[in-house]
This record gives structure tokens, C-alpha cells and sequence, in this order.
């Protein structure tokens, strides 16, 4: 009897059972889409923040102080200490490996590149192009210094190709397509390189040469030499723990601080993986990437919570308004013999149905607007970010869309049943 | 019998279905303050953004050419140019010895300055501004001086005594440097300063506008944006803005839809008030306004108690996100309002055809 009552309450009453259904749909819609969209906000907004290039920076620990204004050597160092390209490697070692989205080693040389005035030099810089970093991805100077705009041509595809910065090309007419012929000291043979494309970055690398890495340590004679390299790490933003040193802390608190990815540990990993390599975070990007994630992030999830409280609301309110004015349905059933106990199970019940119901579809039709959304405010990111379907969320969506519908009903089925049903049937005949 | 005037008519309806009214203000107030905090927020979201992005530091770099230092008004005019909210600090450089023989860039500045552009740098200690013989020793530039406290340098036979406040950490360039104060630097040195650096609160468009002013007041100086900083801004705060112009829409929509079907079911359900107020020669239009101004009443109720609750919920969710409040706006109360009465005129008319075609004399009987 009381699934013939629940089957037919629902085959009789489509229209209501529409509204307070649209109402539970909607809103677990809204929240699912909120949530998805708030819980991979972090990894969206952090590929964007790629375009400030790099947040760690490895140098040679025992390095000669670099004398540099404005992007310019004043006093090149001879003879400087260098990393080992080779060493490179070890960096898919370490503990927050995966974390490492891109490598760019460089190797600056000045160049005598055959003008009338021998004495004269140019700046030139070794670096990787389309390097595989192993899990398929590539990397390499374009890839770490998205503002690098090629105006013409192609990155250098073979070592006898080189990019010519746009400052350069206009000093000295060299454009794309012209050959030149290079060595760094008069008694060295002179190497032939094809000029393979422009390059513009709006500062002070629009001035150089940029060649790969290989080209320039063999022109420099040091074979596997790097004198920088620049990492960019998926990190966490820095927090006061974050800030420690590790060889203060106890084992314990170590092994936390090791196994967190800041930068801070990401950079002591790789000072503890490459011998003779002093790693930085560079603070201007990290502290401020962390800054501006966090913000962001955070502030999606407060209109989350603010979606939460206003959904909870219109819904609960839509399934007061729903048991509300079946009130003689009420008085009907307990003037029948009906205890209170039974027709609470059954409203509860038809509340219940509905709810699981709706979130389902709710769930659905969420996930799949978050990642419409997704695609559409952040195209062009490479793939989605994560899978369309968020398995965590279904229970929790569906779980707060029976809180909410019980929680909202229930005043009113409690106070239906406190009535008197014999006032309840007369006021409406 | 007294006549029973509309506005009886309608505060009867009101107070007599208390706990129906109640829900319906419930469920319009829900409506505007929802309303008011999204659009709240909305409003001040890029303002709210671009400030975070001020963390970043400068975004725009003057440098003089390398034959003349910049002119002694060239960091008014560039505030001048650039407006009260930039924030600009001036620097130059010179090439001198440490006591160990090696050479380092020292960098007159105003720490006042630098410490509200470069919020990233990481230092002990600031040196005090009256201190004119205070230095910030890079990270680096640290380990090629004998005493950090008291460093001593020296600029083409010229020497000099610091006392060091503190060490620098950024990472960058700046680590193999030594910072310290610009007068005492020029009177050291001799060397004026040679770069600006600015930082112009904004979008792209606010930047590059200022980079064109400024070119056209510093003429023969170079003005660069540093490219990264300026593109990436835009970029993420026009993705952030979409984002939060998806989710006001979605939100709105859902509770407007909510709501819609909340009070259009608690009209429905009064088709006998109806019949029976039909039956006694009411006509359809008055019926009709009826429902409509009772509809309102609660929408405008509802705007009232919904931009207070709405504004005080956007003055949370800013203060606890960004640190700085959203003050309520008395601009959003229109669209607001607006939005609200839609909703409620909706709902009184959206049952208006299921109402018209029915018989009063069949529905007071209870077919």
C-alpha cells in the first residue's frame, strides 16, 4: 500500500512534483557546477600564471658575483663556474618531480659574428628548443618565456639553426634567411648558422643571438657546460611553515616540510640532487603567483558557499510551499486511520525520491555546464584540465540535496500534522 | 457590511496565510540578497583584482639613454603622467669594488619607495629612512664582503663605509647587488639615476595609455612594459571576470527559477480564492492586479531586507578574501529591484491562463 500511495503520488501529481523537482535540479546544477568549477580553479589559473615564466632559478653554488645592470652584463665573468647540462636529469628524480612542468637551461657566449669591425661582439645564448622532458612534453627557452613572440620564421629545429633577436636584426641587418658565420675567439675556426627566424621579447633578450644549447658549448669548447637554468614548478603557496629552515626542524616536521610542494622545498630538492647547484625561488613570480591563486581560489569558493546557502534556501522553500498545499491531502489520509508516523514516512519518502532524483540529474547537467564553462573562459589551455566527472561530488551533491529537501520540508509536514484534520478538510470546502 | 477597500483586501491576504507569506518573503529575499551580493562583488572584482596584482611589482621600466642620466624632474613628471595611484621609484647603478677585490653593482634607491613596489623582496630588516648610509646586501653580494655590518666599498678611488641593515633575498638580479640610499649614492658616486621603475594599476589598456602619455612627456627616454606582467594581468583577470559573470548568471537564474516555482504553486493553490472572488463579480483584470500587488508588496519587501543581507554577505566574502571590504552599493538596488519584481510579476501572471479558463461555479463545487 505504501509504494502503491508513493507510485501513484508521483504518476498523479506530475505538475507539482515538476516544481519542486525543477527547484532541486537547478540548484544542485548551480552548487555541482560551483564546486567543480572552484575545485580545479587552482590548476587553471596556474597554467595561466605560466606566462611570468619560471620560479626557481639553479645557479653554480660557487659562482663569481654576476655584475648586472638591467639585463646586461657590464663585466662578463671569465672562466665562471658551470652545471653540468647532464645533470639535468637527476631533476625527474626528486621527490616533487612531476610537479617540474619545464626546464630551460642557457649558456651565454659573445660572439664574433664577421662584422667589418673584427673587435666587435655580439651577445649570444645557448638554449634548449622543443627538448623532451621525458613524459612527452617539451621544453625549453620559448616554452619558459611565453612572452618570446617569433615575429617570422621557425625556433631552430637542427644545430645549424639560430634566432635572431629583433633589437639585433635591426642593428646589424640580419634577417631571416641570411647565414652567418660565427667563432668566439680569432683563432677558431668559423662555424656556418642559418638564421631560422625573429624573435621579439620586449626586453633585453630581443638583443641576443639564440642558438641551441649544443651549438653554443661547442663553440665555448665546455662541452655539457650551463651556467643557469630556469625550472618552472607547480608549487604551493608559501605559508609560514613554508618559511622555516629544514635543518632546524625535528625529523618529523622535516619529513612534513619535505613532502609539501613549496618552493622553498622543491628548491632545496634540487640543491640536494644536483652537486655544486644553489636553487632560489625567485620570489617575484612565486610570491606573487601564490598571492593571486589564492585569492582567486578562495573567492570561488565563497560564492560556492554563498551558491550553497542560496540553493539550500530556494529549495528548501520550494518543498515547504510543496507539502504546504497538500495539506488536505494530509487531513484526508489522517481521518482515514492514517498514524502520523506513516504519513511523515510517506512525504519523507516522496522528498527523498525526488531529491536523489533531481540531484542526479542535477549532478549531471552541472558537471557538464562546469565544463563548458571551463572550455569556453579558458580556451586553449591544452586539454582539460581534469575529467568532465567529478566522482566525489555525486555523493556529496545528492546528499545535500536530501538534507536540504527533508530540512525544508519538515516544518511543514510537522505542522500539517499537528493539525486538527477535520479543520484542515473544512477549509476548503 | 463595511466595504472592504483593496488595500484591506490585501493585508487580510497577507497576515491571514501567515506561514504562506512567510515563505514567499523567505524566497524573495533569498532572490535579492543573492542578487545584491553577486552583483556587489561583481562590481568591484577587477578593482579588487588588479590590486592583487600589484603584488608583482613594476610593470613599466623608463630608462634613459646611455648617454644622459635622467633629469632631475624626471620621476615627478612620471608620477605627473602617471597618476596619483602609480607607485614609482627611481634607481641607479654604478660598478664598485668590496674590500675582497670583487666587483659589485651597487644601486642607490629610496627604500620608502622600493618597499611599497617590490613587496616580494625578503629582507631582515628595512633600514631606516634617516639612516643615509644604510644597505641591503644581497643574498650573494653578502658572501664578497668581510663584515656585512660595516662594508666597505670603493667607486674609482672613492671609498665608503655602509652599515649593513640587513641581507635580500629575491631570487633575481637583485641578490648580487648592494641597495642603498640615493643621496648618499650620488654624493659617493656622481652617477644620477638612470631607471624608473613604475608600476600603473589597471588592465592593459589603463598601462599602455599611460605608456603613450608618458612617451609623448619624457621624450628620449625609453618606455618598455615589461610584457609578461602586463599580458598575464589581463589575461587572468578578464578569465577570473568571466568566471564570476558565469556563476552570478547561474546563481541568479537558479534561485529566480526557485523562486519562481515556489510562489507560482502558492497562487495556484488559491484558484478557489479566485473562483469565489469571480463568482462574487470580480472582474479578471481586477483579479489579477490583485495577485500582482500582492506579489509585489512581498518582492519589495523582500529588495529591502534582501540588499541588506546582500551587502553585509558581500562585505564578508571581500573582506575575508581580499582584506579590504566591498562597500554596499546603492547602484546595484535598480537590477536588483528589477529582478525581483520580474520574478514576482511572473509568478502572479505564469498561472494567469491556467486561472482564466476555469469555470467558478465548477471549482466551488469542488469538481
Amino acid at each position: 500500500m505504501f509504494f502503491r500511495l508513493l507510485m501513484e503520488s508521483f504518476r498523479r501529481q506530475r505538475r507539482r512534483k515538476m516544481l519542486a523537482g525543477m527547484a532541486v535540479l537547478l540548484g544542485t546544477t548551480a552548487v555541482t557546477a560551483m564546486l567543480a568549477l572552484a575545485t580545479t580553479i587552482g590548476d587553471r589559473i596556474h597554467k595561466e600564471l605560466a606566462v611570468y615564466g619560471a620560479n626557481i632559478v639553479v645557479t653554480p653554488q660557487a659562482a663569481q658575483l654576476d655584475v648586472k645592470i638591467g639585463g646586461v652584463d657590464v663585466k662578463p665573468v671569465t672562466g665562471g663556474s658551470y652545471l653540468k647540462e647532464s645533470d639535468l636529469a637527476k631533476l625527474k628524480t626528486i621527490f616533487w618531480a612531476n610537479n617540474i612542468t619545464g626546464i630551460s637551461p642557457e649558456l651565454p657566449l659573445k660572439l664574433d659574428i664577421g662584422l667589418q669591425d673584427s673587435s666587435e661582439t655580439i651577445d649570444a645564448v645557448g638554449l634548449w628548443f622543443n627538448h623532451s622532458l621525458g613524459s612527452g612534453a617539451l621544453t625549453g627557452g620559448p616554452q619558459l618565456h611565453p612572452w618570446w613572440y617569433l615575429v617570422r620564421g621557425s625556433w631552430p629545429k637542427s644545430t645549424d639553426q639560430a634566432v635572431i633577436g629583433i633589437g639585433l636584426a635591426r642593428r646589424y641587418g640580419i634577417w631571416p634567411g641570411a647565414v652567418l658565420h660565427l667563432r668566439t675567439s680569432p683563432e677558431q675556426e668559423r662555424r656556418e648558422i642559418h638564421v631560422s627566424g625573429l624573435m621579439d621579447s620586449g626586453d633585453g633578450t630581443s638583443n641576443k643571438l639564440l642558438m641551441p644549447l649544443s651549438v653554443a658549448q661547442s663553440l665555448l669548447g665546455l662541452p655539457d657546460a650551463i651556467s643557469r637554468v630556469e625550472v618552472s614548478a607547480r608549487t604551493k603557496p608559501e605559508d609560514a611553515f613554508a618559511r622555516v629552515n629544514p635543518d632546524s626542524l625535528s625529523p618529523q616536521q622535516r619529513e612534513i616540510w619535505y613532502c609539501r610542494p613549496y618552493a622553498n622545498s622543491i628548491a632545496y630538492q634540487i640543491r640536494e640532487a644536483i652537486p655544486g647547484a644553489d636553487a632560489q625561488q625567485l620570489r617575484r613570480v612565486e610570491q606573487s603567483e601564490g598571492n593571486v591563486l589564492s585569492r582567486i581560489s578562495g573567492l570561488m569558493w565563497l560564492v560556492s558557499a554563498a551558491a550553497l546557502l542560496a540553493a539550500g534556501f530556494a529549495v528548501s522553500a520550494a518543498m515547504a510551499t510543496a507539502v504546504l498545499e497538500r495539506r488536505s491531502e494530509i487531513g484526508l489520509m489522517r481521518s482515514l486511520g492514517a498514524s502520523k508516523g506513516a504519513i511523515a514516512l510517506l512525504f519523507y519518502a516522496e522528498t527523498g525520491l525526488l531529491a536523489i532524483f533531481a540531484g542526479t540529474l542535477g549532478y549531471l547537467a552541472g558537471s557538464g555546464l562546469a565544463a563548458w564553462l571551463g572550455a569556453r573562459i579558458f580556451a586553449g589551455d591544452g586539454g582539460s584540465a581534469a575529467a568532465v566527472l567529478n566522482p566525489v561530488l555525486l555523493p556529496a551533491v545528492v546528499a545535500l540535496a536530501l538534507v536540504v529537501s527533508i530540512a525544508g520540508s519538515t516544518p511543514s509536514i510537522r505542522s500539517a500534522l499537528r493539525m486538527d484534520p477535520s479543520a484542515i478538510l473544512r477549509e476548503d470546502t | 457590511m463595511p466595504k472592504l477597500s483593496l488595500l484591506g483586501m490585501l493585508r487580510r491576504s497577507l497576515v491571514h496565510r501567515r506561514a504562506r507569506s512567510l515563505s514567499a518573503l523567505v524566497a524573495m529575499t533569498v532572490s535579492a540578497a543573492v542578487a545584491t551580493a553577486l552583483l556587489t562583488l561583481y562590481a568591484d572584482l577587477d578593482a579588487k583584482l588588479h590590486k592583487e596584482f600589484r603584488s608583482f611589482g613594476a610593470n613599466v621600466v623608463i630608462t634613459a639613454p646611455a648617454t644622459a642620466p635622467l633629469r632631475p624632474d624626471a620621476l615627478e613628471k612620471v608620477q605627473q603622467a602617471a597618476g596619483p595611484d602609480a607607485l614609482a621609484a627611481e634607481f641607479a647603478y654604478a660598478v664598485a669594488t668590496t674590500d675582497r677585490g670583487t666587483a659589485v653593482v651597487v644601486a642607490g634607491t629610496d627604500f620608502a619607495a622600493v618597499k611599497r613596489l617590490d613587496s616580494w623582496w625578503q629582507v631582515d630588516a628595512w633600514p631606516n629612512v634617516s639612516d643615509a648610509n644604510a644597505a641591503l646586501l644581497g643574498q650573494r653580494a653578502a658572501q664578497f664582503v668581510a663584515d656585512e655590518k660595516s662594508v666597505n666599498l670603493s667607486f674609482a678611488g672613492h671609498p665608503i663605509t655602509l652599515r649593513g641593515a640587513g641581507r635580500l633575498r629575491t631570487g633575481g638580479d637583485e641578490d648580487s647587488r648592494i641597495y642603498m640610499p640615493l643621496a648618499a649614492f650620488t654624493a659617493w658616486t656622481g652617477v644620477a639615476p638612470s631607471v624608473i621603475e613604475l608600476q600603473i594599476p589597471g588592465g592593459a589598456a589603463t598601462v599602455e595609455a599611460t605608456i603613450t602619455r608618458l612617451r609623448r612627456d619624457l621624450p628620449g627616454l625609453q618606455v618598455q612594459a615589461v610584457r609578461q606582467l602586463v599580458e598575464g594581468e589581463s589575461k587572468i583577470v578578464d578569465r577570473t571576470h568571466a568566471l564570476m559573470y558565469g556563476a552570478v548568471l547561474l546563481i541568479s537564474l537558479t534561485v529566480a527559477v526557485s523562486v519562481l516555482a515556489t510562489l507560482s504553486t502558492s497562487v495556484l493553490e488559491r484558484r478557489r480564492d479566485f473562483a469565489l472572488m469571480k463568482a462574487l463579480g470580480g472582474s479578471q483584470l481586477e483579479l489579477m492586479s490583485m495577485f500582482l500587488l500582492e506579489a509585489m508588496v512581498l518582492a519589495i519587501a523582500g529588495v529591502a531586507v534582501g540588499f541588506v543581507v546582500g551587502s553585509a554577505a558581500a562585505w564578508a566574502i571581500s573582506e575575508g578574501n581580499f582584506h579590504t571590504a566591498s562597500l554596499p552599493r546603492l547602484s546595484v538596488l535598480p537590477l536588483v529591484l528589477l529582478l525581483n519584481l520580474t520574478i514576482a510579476a511572473m509568478a502572479a501572471l505564469f498561472p494567469a491562463r491556467v486561472l482564466r479558463g476555469l469555470q467558478p461555479a465548477a471549482l466551488l463545487k469542488g469538481e
